[in-house]
């Protein structure tokens, strides 16, 4: 065999070599859709319709979203939607787990597995009936509408009492044992001690409320609270300009999220792995 | 300690100590209460209704609804999108998973640019389903779109009942296949090197070691990630909606976006809720048989 005559190092640098010839097609399949994206939002309209690739980028479709639609205002609606679920998710997570991983009473297992159970319940099970309730309240077209619903969520809860599970129980007797509360134990000790656990949280679920579409499409219908999720699919039109603009809207709206997976991506992925339960 | 222990549960607690857990657990009680189980009992009462356009249970219907849709009125349209769904779940599901599993495969090793090559691997769980919507809709755009001046054809490809369906498989296999990546990245990385080289030293090859050591050492986690596949396949509604809307003729009318259609188009609430509940239960179904298989497998070990 003629690798046999090869040394060692040769063979390391060949499988290498091998690896990235593999991978290199792959990669690129994979990002293309986000190319091809970011290479039509840069497209001048003159050579729309006679290059498949641009002889220069042209960026004026940027200022555009930015100066003659509505996206400006549905970027800061997503921001103050995806924001507010966050921070409360953080917060009613944080105190339920709370209450299932330091303190005793009765009916803990029960309401717990009451917990649980609710990501048995895909969101279809529900959103007929949410959006019923939303509207006979008169909350259609608000951010409440978009933002309460998800103001907590089992995986949440999950995820933080699987955390809070691994400190010492040492810690919340001396804590008693000192005179500290509840409550202040919990702000003061726990979570700052949670730091990991709630960036992940909040990375997963600023992600999932960023690119939400179906729910926030049902109760808005202005542009004044409409995300900006729905505002990219109302963007297509067919004309020369549009598509340009089109597709600036599209890498606008990528940016934050892919902010997100960049520099948060070992948090995001925690997430995920907890939020997988769910499916 | 113990004697301390003893008595510090012997000691009755104050009304305050009593209620104090349950002060922890309000903010969430109060929003599963009213966006999770109120609206979920809800469903199934209004299933068996027929409602006005405002959605107020007008006519008891008993269980009408689901025979409307299982061998009634709606029957056809019910279960042509029953079968569209499926096989959609099919290809998603099977798809992704081998997507997730050949990146992995690739990205098991150390080569230079590896953590690039994973990192545009897990990219997708990032992307919104209606930002990848509108960026295929250019790539099968029908005077400009990439695949029409690669292919040097003018066709109109999401129009075309043939075309329609697979692009959108092929969409729903792109944004699930990061989290099919990471999670069967994170199973080989489970799997000890021992193993592998062991069976190096006794002469196994590449394809005997994936063959022997990496698929059944990696099959719980296959297993777990068809069934998140499966489930979130049946969830797909976006790209469904802004793509096809459906059509055309039905050929992408997935059961998410019938129900969507049911009940904010027709405003038949109680038909489209009658449908979610049979989602639900299949869903459910699942998720049980996945809670069994993953209790068996415990006992294994």
């Amino acid at each position: 065999m003629s690798q046999a005559t090869l040394t060692r190092r040769q063979k390391n640098a060949l499988s290498a070599l091998l690896r990235i010839g593999l991978n290199l097609p792959l990669v690129l399949l994979i990002m293309l859709p986000l190319i091809y994206t970011f290479m039509m939002s840069g497209m001048p309209a003159d050579e729309l319709y006679s290059r498949l690739i641009p002889t220069r980028m042209d960026f004026v479709s940027y200022s555009h979203v930015f100066t003659k639609t509505t996206i400006p205002r549905q970027i800061v609606n997503s921001f103050i939607v995806a924001g507010s679920v966050t921070i409360l998710q953080m917060i009613t997570c944080s105190m339920a787990a709370f209450a299932f991983s330091f303190l005793q009473f009765r009916g803990r297992n029960l309401v717990f597995m009451c917990i649980l159970a609710t990501m048995m319940v895909p969101w279809e099970a529900t959103i007929i009936a949410n959006y019923l309730t939303v509207s006979h309240w008169g909350w259609l077209d608000s951010y409440r509408a978009m933002i309460l619903p998800y103001a907590c969520s089992a995986m949440g809860i999950f995820l933080m009492r699987q955390n809070y599970l691994t400190f010492a129980k040492e810690l919340h007797e001396a804590a008693k044992l000192d005179g500290c509360g509840n409550w202040r134990f919990l702000a003061t000790i726990v979570i700052p001690l949670a730091r990991p656990a709630l960036g992940a949280l909040g990375a997963y679920v600023f992600l999932q409320q960023w690119n939400q579409y179906l729910w926030p499409l049902l109760v808005t219908n202005s542009d004044k609270v409409r995300t900006v999720q729905i505002g990219i699919s109302q963007l297509y039109d067919i004309d020369s300009e549009q598509i340009g603009l089109m597709m600036a809207g599209v890498v606008v709206v990528l940016i934050p999220s892919l902010s997100i997976f960049i520099f948060m991506q070992k948090q995001l992925i925690n997430g995920l792995m907890a939020g997988a339960v769910k499916g | 300690m113990t004697r301390m222990k003893a008595f510090t549960v012997r000691r009755k607690k104050t009304l305050y100590e009593t209620i104090e857990p349950w002060l922890f657990l309000l903010p969430a009680l109060i929003i599963f209460a009213v966006f999770l189980y109120y609206p979920f009992f809800k469903t199934i009462y209004l299933s068996t209704y027929l409602t006005n356009k405002y959605g107020e249970p007008k006519v008891f219907y008993e269980l009408q609804n689901y025979l409307d849709i299982l061998v009634g009125k709606y029957s056809a349209a019910f279960w042509n999108s029953m079968w569209v769904t499926l096989r959609f779940v099919f290809f998603v599901a099977f798809g992704s998973l081998l997507v997730g599993l050949t990146t992995s495969l690739l990205t098991a090793r150390k080569f230079p640019a590896r953590a690039f090559a994973s990192a545009i691997y897990a990219m997708p769980i990032a992307i919104a389903s209606a930002a990848a919507a509108m960026s295929f809709k250019m790539i099968f755009h029908p005077s400009i779109g990439l695949v029409n001046r690669l292919a040097g054809t003018r066709t109109n490809w999401l129009n075309d009942p043939a075309w329609a369906f697979p692009i959108i498989c092929v969409i729903s296999i792109w944004l699930a296949s990061g989290i099919n990546f990471i999670f069967i990245s994170a199973g080989l990385r489970n799997i000890p090197d021992e193993l592998y080289e062991s069976a190096a030293i006794d002469g196994a090859g590449y394809w005997h070691q994936q063959r022997h050591i990496t698929l059944p050492s990696l099959s719980p986690t296959l297993f777990f990630q068809i069934i998140i596949n499966i489930i979130s396949a049946f969830q797909s509604f976006t790209q469904v909606r802004l793509l096809t809307s459906g059509g055309p003729n039905e050929t992408t009318n997935v059961i998410v976006y019938s129900i969507y259609l049911d009940a904010f188009r027709n405003f038949r609430f109680g038909s489209a809720a009658a449908r979610s509940i049979v989602l639900f239960v299949i869903i459910m179904i699942i998720t049980l048989l996945q809670f069994r298989a993953e209790k068996r497998s415990v006992h294994y070990q």
